[in-house]
């Protein structure tokens, strides 16, 4: 687990040196990012420190079906690092979060010790499906423009920040889809907005119902 | 060292305000000789009983109940009342009459006694509570109750018991948390809960609790 953690730090602190000269602001890694993604996350700390995350996220951290919240158990810790630190900088947008992991509440290193407490935890509850309908149309999209990044069954890249689609809930799918599609997220890949700009609502709909169904990683 | 024993070494460093609170206490309770149980209750039974009841289940619906709530919270409260970053003008003068060396003994005096829960009155609005304790608000925010207080609102450590405590001080409560009234929550988090509730969402939500716990 640490040795991971350690060889994913090294291997985004050389992302970052490449990357921040095309895509900095999708994910210049400095500041706590930084401080995060270096520090030895530690998963009996990040249990303790997930206590107050458990009323939206539930005590499995398997989120909500509704897709009101999203699944973190078994996500990337580096995604995970990358979307709080982009959550409490006021690069993604999110009201409802926002004041809850405020810099008072936790620290840096308490942010990598959740990733990696989050990282380890089974996926366990059935993620919310679609309704199957959008299954074959959704697989075309995906296997042209999402696979490529995201893998053929939604295992998501940690080296590259790309997370982990697989056994989450569909309404959180496509809500974040559109959000990307329309500028509300504000901290996406633009390469990623690039790609999904052209895809219809319906489209997306399709694309998360084939999502929603693929079996968790592990 | 044991999973749970991390934990808790975790927990205590997490919140290293109320815990080295704790830890003067307790030392300050060391340099005067130690202090007995008996004299917590005689303490007890001295200045707090009047409002607090017998045993710390008070019955008068508002002022709180306070036994069974977690020491590591008494402790916090007390300290807080007497810095003043709790304010209330009824117990800023009471407690000028605890020494700083009672407040281990007197809250691991209350957090040993059994509380008692109450009845909810009214089940329909008890059950709209029911599925805020379980579920929050989603579409405004709100977290459930469950996260931090946990099953049965029996809260552990920083995040009190809530289960079995009387509708109206819950009420109260929530509300000078919305006003900012009452602003020693742990990083915000109960004044920012507290204000995305609706007036009815509160009462339901203190209807519910009322009745849980006493398992």
């Amino acid at each position: 687990m640490k040795k991971y953690l350690i060889m994913v730090g090294v291997a985004a602190l050389g992302a970052a040196t490449a990357a921040s000269a095309q895509t900095p602001a999708w994910n210049d890694i400095k500041g706590e990012q930084l401080i995060a993604l270096k520090a030895k996350g530690d998963p009996a700390r990040g249990e303790v420190a997930f206590e107050p995350c458990q009323g939206c996220h539930r005590k499995d951290a398997s989120g909500r079906t509704s897709g009101a919240y999203p699944r973190l158990s078994g996500q990337h810790a580096t995604v995970l690092i990358k979307q709080i630190a982009d959550i409490r900088a006021g690069r993604r947008l999110n009201p409802k979060m926002e004041p809850f992991i405020e810099d008072h509440a936790i620290t840096p290193y308490e942010i990598a010790d959740i990733a990696a407490y989050l990282q380890g935890l089974p996926i366990s509850v059935e993620n919310g499906k679609g309704p199957g309908t959008g299954v074959a149309a959704g697989r075309q999209i995906y296997d042209k423009d999402c696979a490529n990044c995201h893998g053929a069954r939604g295992e998501g890249n940690a080296e590259q920040f790309y997370p982990m689609l697989a056994a989450q809930h569909y309404r959180y799918l496509l809500r974040e889809m559109l959000f990307i599609r329309d500028g509300d997220r504000k901290n996406s890949n633009p390469e990623m907005v690039k790609v999904i700009k052209p895809y219809a609502t319906a489209d997306l709909e399709a694309l998360a119902d084939y999502m929603s169904q693929f079996p968790p990683p592990r | 060292m044991k999973n749970t024993d991390r934990k808790l070494v975790h927990r205590a460093r997490r919140f290293r305000g109320s815990v080295a609170a704790a830890a003067a206490a307790a030392l300050s309770a060391l340099a005067a000789g130690p202090v007995l149980a008996d004299d917590a209750k005689a303490i007890a039974g001295s200045v707090c009983v009047a409002c607090h009841g017998e045993n710390g289940n008070s019955v008068i619906p508002m002022f709180p109940k306070i036994a069974g709530l977690p020491e590591e919270y008494i402790v916090k409260q007390l300290r807080d009342f007497m810095s003043g970053r709790r304010k209330s003008d009824i117990m800023a003068p009471i407690v000028t009459q605890i020494k700083p060396e009672d407040v281990a003994p007197l809250a691991a005096y209350y957090a040993a006694q059994k509380p008692a829960a109450g009845k909810a009155e009214d089940k329909k609005v008890a059950d709209l509570g029911k599925l805020i304790f379980f579920d929050g608000n989603e579409d405004t925010g709100v977290p459930a109750c469950i996260g931090c207080h946990a099953p049965q609102g029996a809260g552990h450590g920083m995040y009190p018991r809530i289960g079995g405590q009387h509708q109206e001080y819950v009420k109260q409560q929530l509300k000078n948390f919305a006003a900012g009234d009452r602003s020693n929550d742990v990083s915000r988090f109960m004044r920012v809960t507290a204000k995305r509730m609706s007036d009815e969402e509160i009462q339901a939500v203190a209807e519910y609790l009322v009745g849980i716990g006493s398992k």
